[in-house]
């Protein structure tokens, strides 16, 4: 008699040959140039191995053959969705070598353009995961609504919509154009709305939760142990936000949420963790808009015209904690000799700067610990044993970005 | 049974709920901006195409050859021609490349330009045929008048002093406003053959 086919026979008995296949590196769904060297079985994906480095430019070593006026320019370029976030990193840790203080005001100015920029780096994110899941029409570009909108806005203070070069070390490059404040404000309003609309699409969606529920589940340990960080890292239950856990700038004085989930997280709690961020992210720009020193641009260039703009530390309207920068920079500029690390939370996770200086015009050494990179590492693992089709749900959910594996 | 009912009503109610998201923007206004009919509004900050500024009161070049820009760029894309003029012994511009086949529009060049003289305009369409087409002499970068006042005013800087001209000929103490006027004709036009050969 012949047995029926069960799934399990079908299993033991139906052993295929394993087949090894190239995923990228050209690949539409890889953000970017990323070539996976799968080996499956049928459909399970049964060995991963991820090959990096076709993005490489040599950001690093461009760091040490650059003044660090020029270099300041380039790191944009780093991760090109969060350009703040590494013009941060790197000011800090220049900064904290230089042992200078950072103006107040300045300081409320990077966590705004900093959270604009985590705003557009997540919108961004939640197109391109529509994408990864199929989700071919429509959506995709909604996000872009908003991220437009905040792309404006960044355009209008820092010169370009992603290159900004305006994080300095120091400060901050301007003040903002007139009318900005107000645009910023009014945009931090209608916000929550447009998300509700993304998720009112998406959260319960039956088709979408079968592609994200319990799908590449990431244990707490796993992650622990991969150095996975960011919302990532946070979906899978570890309370790491160094926002919160070592308040940087003004975090300290601001009051948001940090998204943790209770449970090892799966490709849906990623997507439910960057959701919940973005609110809060809102809510961030919000506060700082009400609470930065001199008020918006407008009311302070109006308060200004009484002293002329004199630039004097002791005046009531410009100096001291109302300037944007410590000292306007020029193309000489140095930091002092020594060596100093400084770490910013980015969309991605805990963005690291490391430098060494000898005082000269250029680095002696500059390192980068990129979130991307340690997301990246653990994504064998997470595929294991999933199909091909949930490859790319998997990888989407992690948000990486190639460059910034690469640098 | 009933549990399965159940699901399958709650997931075609929802996705009836996405739908109808979907569905209402078919009655909003487009948030596309259609680029070749509408032209985006720029803000003064914006990075695009790089020129060179002329005083806008009395049209006289603003660049005094400091080579400030030349040094600052990352790129290196930028190229001063200048020489010591014989008559004045003061440093006179010849010609002035900037390579936008190899600029990558950080804008450290204007931070660091005393005069203001050297700006990123609000222009971005600059697509050529060939690479050599990119590279703009001084004739192709120097604005007019009235463009120089309308990003001096854009862009909100500083209006320019006048050079302090010591007067190098006697003529020109009567009538210096004139003289001013002539002189950047002159050395815009000095490149034009130059360019060519
Ligand atoms: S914008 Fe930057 S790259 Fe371009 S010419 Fe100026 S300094 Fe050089
Ligand atoms: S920095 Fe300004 S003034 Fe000096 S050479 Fe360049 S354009 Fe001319």
């Amino acid at each position: 008699m012949v047995p029926e086919m069960t799934e399990e026979l079908r299993a033991n008995k139906l052993k295929t040959d394993e087949m090894l296949i190239n995923m990228g590196p050209q690949h539409p769904a890889t953000h970017g140039v990323l070539r996976l060297i799968l080996k499956l079985d049928g459909e399970l994906v049964k060995h991963c191995e991820p090959v990096v480095g076709h993005l490489h430019r040599a950001q690093e070593w461009q760091g040490q053959n650059r003044t660090w006026f020029q270099y300041q320019a380039l790191i944009d370029r780093v991760d090109y969705l969060s350009g703040m976030f590494t013009s941060w990193a790197l000011a800090r840790a220049a900064e904290k070598i230089d042992d200078v203080k950072v103006p107040l005001r300045a300081e409320y100015m990077r966590v705004i353009v900093a959270e604009m920029n985590r705003l557009t780096s997540h919108l961004l994110w939640l197109g391109t995961f529509g994408i990864d899941l199929g989700a071919m029409m429509g959506l995709p570009f909604y996000p872009f609504r908003e991220r437009e909108e905040l792309l404006d806005l960044l355009e209008a203070i820092a010169g370009q919509r992603m290159m900004f070069n305006y994080i300095r070390i120091g400060g901050v490059q301007n003040e903002a154009p007139p009318g900005w404040f107000a645009r910023l404000f009014k945009f931090t309003g209608s916000f929550p709305d447009r998300i509700d609309e993304y998720e009112a699409i998406l959260s319960n969606n039956p088709i979408f939760l079968k592609r994200t529920k319990a799908v590449g589940i990431l244990p707490r340990k796993l992650a622990i142990d991969y150095g996975v960080t960011g919302p990532t890292l946070r979906a899978s239950g570890v309370a790491l936000d160094l926002r919160k856990v070592k308040p940087y700038s003004v975090y300290d004085r601001l009051d948001f949420a940090v998204p943790v989930c209770n449970r090892d997280g799966d490709t849906y709690d990623r997507y439910m963790c960057r959701i919940i961020e973005m609110h809060e992210s809102n809510k961030i720009i919000r506060q700082c808009i009400e609470q930065i020193p001199g008020g918006t641009a407008d009311v302070l260039r109006e308060k200004r015209k009484a002293c002329s703009a004199c630039g004097k530390a002791n005046c009531p309207h410009c100096g001291g904690d109302l300037a944007i920068m410590v000292k306007k920079q020029n193309a000489g500029l140095r930091v002092k000799a020594g060596e100093g690390f400084a770490a910013v939370e980015s969309p991605r996770g805990v963005l690291g700067c490391y430098i060494i200086s000898t005082g000269s015009d250029t680095a002696y050494r500059i390192k980068w610990r990129n979130p991307s990179f340690s997301n990246l590492a653990v994504l064998p693992e997470l595929l294991l044993d999933h199909q091909i089709a949930d490859i790319m749900a998997i990888f989407g959910s992690i948000d990486v970005i190639l460059p910034d594996v690469d640098r | 049974m009933l549990g399965m009912v159940g699901r399958a009503a709650e997931g075609f109610y929802q996705v009836c709920r996405g739908l109808w998201t979907v569905f209402k923007h078919s009655g909003r206004p487009p948030t596309t901006k259609e680029f070749p009919d509408v032209m985006p509004e720029l803000p003064g900050a914006f990075r695009g195409r790089l020129a060179l500024a002329v005083n806008p009161e009395t049209g006289e070049h603003l660049c005094i050859s400091c080579r400030q820009c030349e040094r600052v760029c990352p790129d290196k894309c930028i190229d001063i021609t200048a020489h010591k003029s014989p008559q004045t012994g003061k440093l006179e511009l010849i010609d002035f490349k900037i390579d936008h086949g190899l600029c990558m529009f950080c804008g450290l060049c204007t931070e660091v330009c005393p005069t203001s003289c050297i700006i990123n305009t609000s222009d971005f369409e600059m697509s050529e045929y060939s690479r050599g087409a990119l590279i703009y002499d001084l004739k192709r970068l120097t604005l007019s008048q009235e463009e120089s006042a309308y990003y001096f005013a854009k862009k909100d800087l500083p209006p320019p002093k006048p050079k302090a001209k010591p007067a190098p000929k006697p003529e020109a103490a009567g009538d210096a406003g004139e003289s001013l006027a002539q002189q950047p004709s002159d050395v815009s036009q000095q490149p034009g053959p130059k360019a060519e050969e």
